[in-house]
């Protein structure tokens, strides 16, 4: 009887595993654990055993029963399982997501952000002044007298005699200087304004003007500062060119040009076949200025420097049209 | 500033063979090269010719027969030119050469006769109008060569963009010097050191003026043949874009390009009193024909030229047409003159008039060249018309004061540039450009700016002389030694940069539009006769009509945004602005500038994303209204009526935007001021913008909210029991405010009560008419202890008396 309980137990345990759906199951149970099934047809032979060997066939024969029972449910639970995991439809996980709805900020705003972020991590604090600004500052404070041929420079809107809209943040220099004594180091970034319109100029556009006054700044130095700051903006090491140009409020004045970013200086339509393009203008503080704010240029020396904020959202975006940026077609705006 | 290749080498002691390299080398000098344009490539199919015979074609009296000799060829050609001759040397298209217009040669038939080929005329040769003949060639030209040759066009082109402060190289051998420079050489100028044998008794000259004349030069001319200039100057003229006239106009735009001395040439016959007198024009003399044959108007200030009696020129910008030289002109007087430059600018600014001559004297004339330049003139003149000058001329200079010589520090120099150089190198540099600089004492030097450098008055003039020299290239960069310390922060800065991150992030894009606009959008937007907005700023000069003031609103450049989205397809447009708006003052004072947000929403709320989730839905107020709420809220303003917020309020008729519509508006207002609106814009303002959807706009004072202060972030403790939701609804007139009953509930004073939410409006079936159900979901939840159903149960009943007490409204309990 002990054997004849363990082949049973053998044999039920072995027949679950390949037991894989509902009614081979209860055939089994009926089979097996049923009231007429094969265990209840050993137990009922327990009666017939020695009285000694009883209490111990007859706790084996239970446990082998509820070893059975135990194998049955378990293997009941793991076809139930399955049986709800196929039953359930599989969901079309190509759909889109259900994504919130955001806009844009304007490329100008992200790029002109982005040169402040530069220039601030670099100690440079930001200044704004007014777009309408007086004749005084933004052209006599800057050593540009009335009658001076750079005026033609500056295709300029007049409000009256006095008053004018500002054609270049370059105001900024003089309004900080007067109020304030050096060391200095701040950026003015803003909206100017010239009399032009066509595919390369808008009658308003941005400008981003900095300037660094200290003991012994010299014109290494701006060039050094410079060279940080297209790397940062632009992302890559492109070679840079300075080149000595004329501005009435800085002495030696230089044009900046960066190896082209669409050719890299091989020449191309964009920088008309030269490999450069012109990024900014710059130069060291005229000691006239220092003159007017008061500051004493032998003491003081420092650098200015002014960009072009479309010029450089142009470059860094491709963008080849400078109007797109006043349309504010969402065409546009949400490319960026 | 235009000139040639062949023309500059013909100053220098070394040629320069390169046009890259002259225009890389010019440009690394500040001289920016803006165009190397090689010359007429397109005439290097064309070949000079020999007319042999000239008979009249048999069929058309204008037309002649030629035989053209083009080195080994014998052609028949049939010309239309009055000038073709036998023994002419001529340009010739043979057939299959395609002419500068497009025009393709071809063995053809005239009026019966072959032509084996074309004698071109200079129009169609492309190089000039000149049209009334064909191009006559020297006299000596070899038949059978290339055109392009024969006449010295195999040249190139480079066009220097100048700086105002750089005048000296506003002529040939200005830029002759600075090349010469480059390999340490001095040019070599065709004439230097010119001086009048005598005075000139032949004629008068008198300076009335001379603070606006420092000085004036005459020479005379007798015996002049009027005619055209030989080739070798016309096409240096032609090359630069100047039109040649006849030698005398020629040779004085020449001599000016060549050594920046802008000459006239008066005919010396229409001189009163045969004299010439630099004055003021006097009390009748208003008007003055100019040499283009426009009258002009005078002022008091401009310098004119006059002869013993009237003007005859304005003085440095432009002749007259009486006294120009004419095919009838036998004796020219020929003047060189420096003038103020101010004066020069304010006369031919304020008569419109720009010339070579006022571009030079504007910016500064070397008054040390006059005479050289006017050799150099009646040198060519007596060359090219065989006429004779006079020996002797009339020089007035005014007193020249002799300039301090400038000390230029080489360690100043070194510190400004972060470079060292030393006084004997500073000194090498600067004299390769012909400024002279002799050693001083302590590291000095002692420099004499030559008079032809206008712009050198100040030691660092000269510091940027030599960095110049040095290259920039050569200076090698170093980050400046400064004082860590903090940048100041501008709080309204960073306030306008939160406000926009949070408009992109509730959908909206940013726009930006022009600060300046059209007075027509008041009338548009319906704005009041006493509408503070039509008192705009004006633009003086501006560029269109469309512009001609300063925006009072960011809302019709908003909406003009909007129109053009909408014409492009777009579905959905939710747009801002931050931007300043301009307010008058007083005319001497600046305007005041604020800074507005604003923002338009059109079209589905949802935007172009998945409409499988996103049916598409109008936008409405309370899309606008959200907005707004939102922006607050994300900048910490307050809009709680009890603590002093911000609060919304419905404007009555007086105070309600003109153009927003008179059921859906809102006022923003704090401290009893308005601060803001949103609303719906009227359907007939957006007619007048041309847009043909709803339209939804917010407008609101940022300078406003950059002055509130934002609740500071502050940890409130978290609830520990859970809280107990009723839901309640009232049947209320439908004129009452729904947000009225939620403050009832909120301002109950039950401690119990900590929020209270609308979750629905119901009007309809089983309500009866002009009223409305409002649904409340009320959250009850105590800071000591879980709450029991009784208690929440008593204070619920007493919302409920409370509210039905309140609003009279019958109570629909959930």
């Amino acid at each position: 009887m002990e054997q004849d309980l363990a082949e049973l137990h053998d044999e039920a345990t072995a027949l679950l595993t390949t037991i894989t759906d509902a009614a081979e199951l209860e055939r089994f149970r009926i089979d097996f654990l049923g009231r007429n099934g094969r265990i209840s047809a050993i137990m009922r032979r327990l009666p017939l055993v020695s009285k000694e060997d009883k209490p111990r066939l007859g706790k084996l024969a239970n446990d082998t029963k509820r070893k059975v029972e135990q194998a049955y449910r378990s293997r009941q639970q793991e076809l139930a399982a399955a049986a709800e995991v196929s039953s359930q439809p599989s969901p079309d996980l190509s759909l889109p997501g259900r994504q919130p709805v955001f806009g844009s900020l304007h490329p100008i705003t992200r790029v002109m952000e982005e040169i402040c972020t530069v220039f601030s991590s670099m100690g440079f604090s930001i200044a704004e002044g007014p777009d309408i600004e007086y004749d005084h500052y933004n052209f006599a404070a800057l050593n540009i007298p009335e009658h001076h041929p750079a005026r033609d420079m500056h295709d300029t809107f007049y409000i009256n005699d006095s008053i004018l809209l500002r054609t270049h943040t370059s105001p900024m220099q003089a309004r900080i200087m007067e109020a304030r004594q050096p060391p200095l180091r701040v950026i003015a970034p803003g909206k100017v304004y010239r009399c032009d319109s066509d595919i390369t100029h808008t009658p308003m556009f941005h400008q981003v003007e900095g300037f660094l006054v200290d003991e012994r700044v010299s014109f290494a130095d701006l060039k050094g500062v410079l060279a940080l700051f297209t790397r940062q903006v632009f992302k890559k090491d492109l070679p840079l060119r300075f080149r000595p140009s004329f501005f009435p409020f800085t002495e030696p004045s230089a044009e900046v040009d960066i190896a082209c970013v669409i050719c890299e200086g091989a020449g191309c339509r964009v920088c008309k076949r030269t490999g450069w393009l012109e990024i900014l203008g710059s130069g060291m503080i005229d000691p006239e200025v220092f003159a007017m704010v008061g500051y004493d240029s032998e003491r003081y020396s420092g650098f200015a420097f002014g960009l072009g904020v479309e010029r450089i959202a142009m470059l860094k975006y491709g963008i080849d049209d400078i109007r797109l940026f006043y349309e504010n077609d969402l065409r546009f705006l949400n490319q960026f | 500033m235009k000139f040639t290749l062949n023309w500059l080498n013909t100053y220098l002691p070394t040629p320069v063979t390169d046009p890259s390299w002259l225009a890389d080398s010019l440009t690394m000098l500040g001289l920016e090269v803006e165009a190397v344009t090689e010359l007429y490539p397109e005439l290097a199919g064309l070949h000079t010719g020999l007319v042999t015979e000239v008979e009249p074609h048999p069929q058309a009296d204008l037309l002649s027969l030629c035989r053209v000799s083009v080195g080994e060829l014998d052609l028949r050609i049939v010309c239309g030119a009055p000038n073709v001759r036998a023994g002419l040397a001529v340009v010739v298209a043979l057939p299959g050469t395609t002419l500068p217009g497009g025009i393709k040669i071809k063995k053809t038939k005239v009026r019966g006769v072959h032509s084996e080929g074309m004698i071109c005329s200079e129009r169609e040769l492309g190089i000039s109008d000149e049209h009334t003949g064909i191009m006559e060639l020297a006299e000596d030209t070899p038949h059978g060569i290339a055109f392009r040759d024969a006449v010295g066009f195999d040249d190139t082109m480079i066009e220097v963009d100048l700086t105002p402060n750089r005048p000296d190289c506003a002529s040939v051998i200005g830029i002759a010097r600075e090349v010469a420079g480059l390999s340490r050489q001095h040019l070599v100028k065709p004439i230097a050191g010119a001086a009048f044998a005598r005075r000139s008794t032949s004629f008068s000259v008198r300076v009335e003026a001379d603070d606006l004349c420092p000085r004036y030069a005459a020479q005379l001319l007798t015996g002049i043949t009027i005619g055209p200039s030989p080739w070798w100057l016309r096409r240096y003229l032609l090359a630069v874009g100047m039109r040649p006239i006849n030698n005398v106009v020629d040779v004085t735009n020449y001599v000016m390009l060549e050594y920046g001395q802008p000459l006239h040439a008066f005919d010396f016959n229409t001189l009163t009193e045969k004299a010439i007198v630099v004055r003021t024009p006097g009390p009748d003399e208003k008007e003055f024909t100019t040499l283009d044959g426009v009258t002009r108007t005078l002022t008091d200030d401009m310098l004119m030229i006059c002869d013993g009696e009237k003007p005859v020129a304005v003085g440095g910008v432009m002749g007259g047409l009486d006294s120009e030289v004419s095919d009838a002109t036998v004796d020219v007087l020929l003047e060189a003159a420096c003038f103020n430059p101010v004066s020069i600018r304010r006369t031919a600014r304020s008569l419109s008039l720009s010339s070579e001559a006022a571009y030079r004297f504007e910016r500064g004339v070397d008054p040390g060249g006059t005479l050289d330049a006017l050799a150099r003139a009646t040198q060519l003149l007596v060359e090219l018309t065989g006429c004779t000058a006079e020996d002797g001329g009339i020089d007035v200079r005014a007193e020249e004061q002799p300039a301090n010589p400038i000390v230029v520090r080489a360690d100043r120099s070194s510190q400004l540039l972060g470079i060292t150089l030393s006084a004997t190198e500073i000194s090498e540099l600067l004299e390769a450009i012909e400024i002279p600089a002799t050693p001083a004492p302590n590291n000095t030097l002692s420099v004499s700016p030559p008079s032809f450098r206008v712009d050198l008055e100040r030691e660092v003039d000269l510091i940027e002389e030599i960095a110049r020299l040095v290259g920039f290239d050569n200076i090698v960069s170093t980050l400046p030694a400064v004082h860590l310390d903090f940048p100041t922060q501008d709080h309204s800065r960073i306030l306008r940069l939160e406000a926009a991150a949070i408009m992109t992030k509730a959908g909206f894009s940013e726009a930006i539009t022009y600060s300046f606009g059209a007075r027509r959008a008041d009338d548009w937007l319906r704005l009041g006769a006493d509408d503070p907005r039509r008192n705009h700023i004006r633009i003086l000069n501006p560029l269109t009509e469309d512009q001609d003031v300063m925006r009072t609103s960011l809302l019709p450049g908003l909406l003009e945004s909007i129109r053009r989205n909408f014409n492009f397809q777009q579905s959905s447009c939710k747009l801002f602005e931050i931007g300043d708006v301009f307010f008058p003052t007083e005319q001497t004072t600046l305007p005041t500038e604020t800074t507005h947000i604003a923002g338009l929403l059109a079209g589905n709320r949802y935007g172009a994303h998945a409409p499988l989730y996103f049916k598409a839905e109008p936008v409405d107020i309370f899309d606008a209204k959200g907005a707004v709420q939102a922006l607050l809220s994300q900048l910490r303003l307050s809009t709680d009526k009890d603590s002093d917020g911000i609060t919304f309020v419905v404007p009555d008729e007086q105070s309600r935007e003109p153009f927003a519509d008179q059921h859906y508006c809102l006022s923003l207002v704090y401290e009893n001021r308005a601060i803001g609106s949103l609303g719906k814009i009227s359907a007939d303002i957006l007619r007048s913008f041309d847009i043909k959807r709803e339209v939804y706009y917010f407008d609101l004072d940022f300078a406003s909210l950059t002055a509130m202060v934002g609740t500071p972030r502050s940890f409130q403790a978290l609830p520990v029991y859970p809280h107990v939701k009723r839901d309640l609804a009232l049947v209320v007139p439908t004129s009452t405010p729904a947000q009225d009953l939620v403050e009832t509930v909120m301002g109950s004073g039950e401690k119990l009560v900590k929020q209270c939410e609308l979750f629905d409006i119901y009007e309809g079936e089983h309500i009866q008419p002009g009223h409305k159900s409002v649904a409340m979901s009320i959250t009850y939840r105590s800071a000591t202890k879980t709450l029991t159903e009784k208690q929440v149960e008593k204070t619920h009943a007493k919302l409920i008396t409370l509210l039905s007490r309140t609003y009279g409204g019958a109570i629909r309990e959930a």
